[in-house]
């Protein structure tokens, strides 16, 4: 179950913020997710397009 | 109905809806995710793709970047083309990127200056020295029951919250278990400071039933309406009606079809 709410172009400032070392429930405080689906989409998300990109696609 | 609004901006809206029921309310949500038309990209041509995603996971980011809807568009199901597409209800994008760079929903570009990605900074893929993108997309102008993708927001409602405050010595307690922290002693008589803002967890009740009781109203609601940037909450809930009002036209007709 989602809400639909779209979040993509949060991602970016999310992750810098955060490697920043700002607490992550500030952020997302900050950022306006007030549900938990949105917020469990920023918490669990593993970035991988840097590793995968170097592979050739089959 | 008696509809009050207790805020409200382009994305969010708040109001306090008297004399309803909530099946009337769920229409009005129904109609909100099924039938509200706005634009989103249903076709894409991939002229290269080098990047690290497939065409078909592009082609679907692609689609759920909500544009900008303007409301000279027409639903492609009620335009006067029947569905093959025309400049009133479709348009056209390219997107053209050589990286090193992230291509941003910014980077689709239309022919009508109007309509533009809501959102411009969302991802789309990143690319590396030496890949790039060209597509060419088409944009159509349809509703929620197509594809969730055209849903223009989000309605939820709840019952309006009613109070009793009933004799009682301590009621400490539940001041404290109040999630929304709502509930507040003046001297040793129990007061309640926002009510709209309740939940209905029925925290307070449990803790203290002697003291409190909670009740949601079948006839009184707030409505929250969230916008995802397509269309403003004004304009979200006056297509809604008139959706609405149109499909209670056609069965009007029909009914006096029957002879
Ligand atoms: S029902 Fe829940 S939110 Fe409402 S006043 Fe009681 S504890 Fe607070
Ligand atoms: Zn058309």
């Amino acid at each position: 179950m989602s809400c639909g709410k779209p979040i993509a172009h949060l991602w970016e400032e999310f992750n810098k913020r955060v490697n920043e070392g700002e607490e992550v429930k500030k952020v997302l405080d900050d950022l306006g997710l007030e549900r938990f689906c949105c917020r469990t989409v920023f918490i669990s998300h593993v970035d991988l397009i840097d590793e995968v990109a170097k592979f050739k696609k089959s | 109905m008696e509809m009050k609004k207790l805020s409200m901006d382009d994305m969010k809206g708040s109001f306090l809806v008297k004399g309803t029921t909530a099946w009337y309310l769920n229409t009005l949500r129904r109609l909100i995710i099924n039938n509200v038309p706005t634009l989103a990209i249903e076709d894409v041509t991939f002229i290269e793709n080098s990047s690290a995603l497939y065409d078909e996971i592009i082609a679907h980011r692609l689609g759920l970047v909500p544009l900008v809807t303007d409301e000279t568009y027409v639903d492609q199901e009620k335009c006067k083309c029947k569905g093959a597409g025309c400049a009133h209800c479709t348009l056209q994008f390219t997107l053209n990127k050589i990286g090193p760079c992230t291509v941003y929903a910014e980077d689709l570009v239309s022919k009508d200056p109007k309509v533009k990605a809501v959102y411009p900074k969302m991802p789309i893929v990143k690319l590396l020295e030496g890949q790039s993108l060209k597509i060419e997309a088409v944009a159509v102008m349809s509703h929620g029951k197509d594809h969730i993708k055209h849903t223009p927001g989000l309605f939820y409602y709840q019952q309006y919250p009613t109070f009793k405050i009933k004799e009682h010595k301590n009621a400490k307690k539940c001041v404290d278990v109040c999630p929304k922290k709502i509930l507040e002693l003046k001297g040793n008589k129990l007061k309640v400071v926002d009510e709209t803002k309740c939940n209905l967890c029925m925290a307070c009740v449990d803790e203290c039933p002697e003291a409190i009781e909670v009740k949601g109203s079948e006839t009184d609601f707030i409505v929250n309406v969230e916008s995802w940037g397509q269309l403003t909450v004004k304009q979200i809930l006056t297509e809604a009606v008139r959706v609405f009002d149109d499909e209670l036209d056609d069965l009007a007709q029909e009914v006096n079809k029957i002879k």
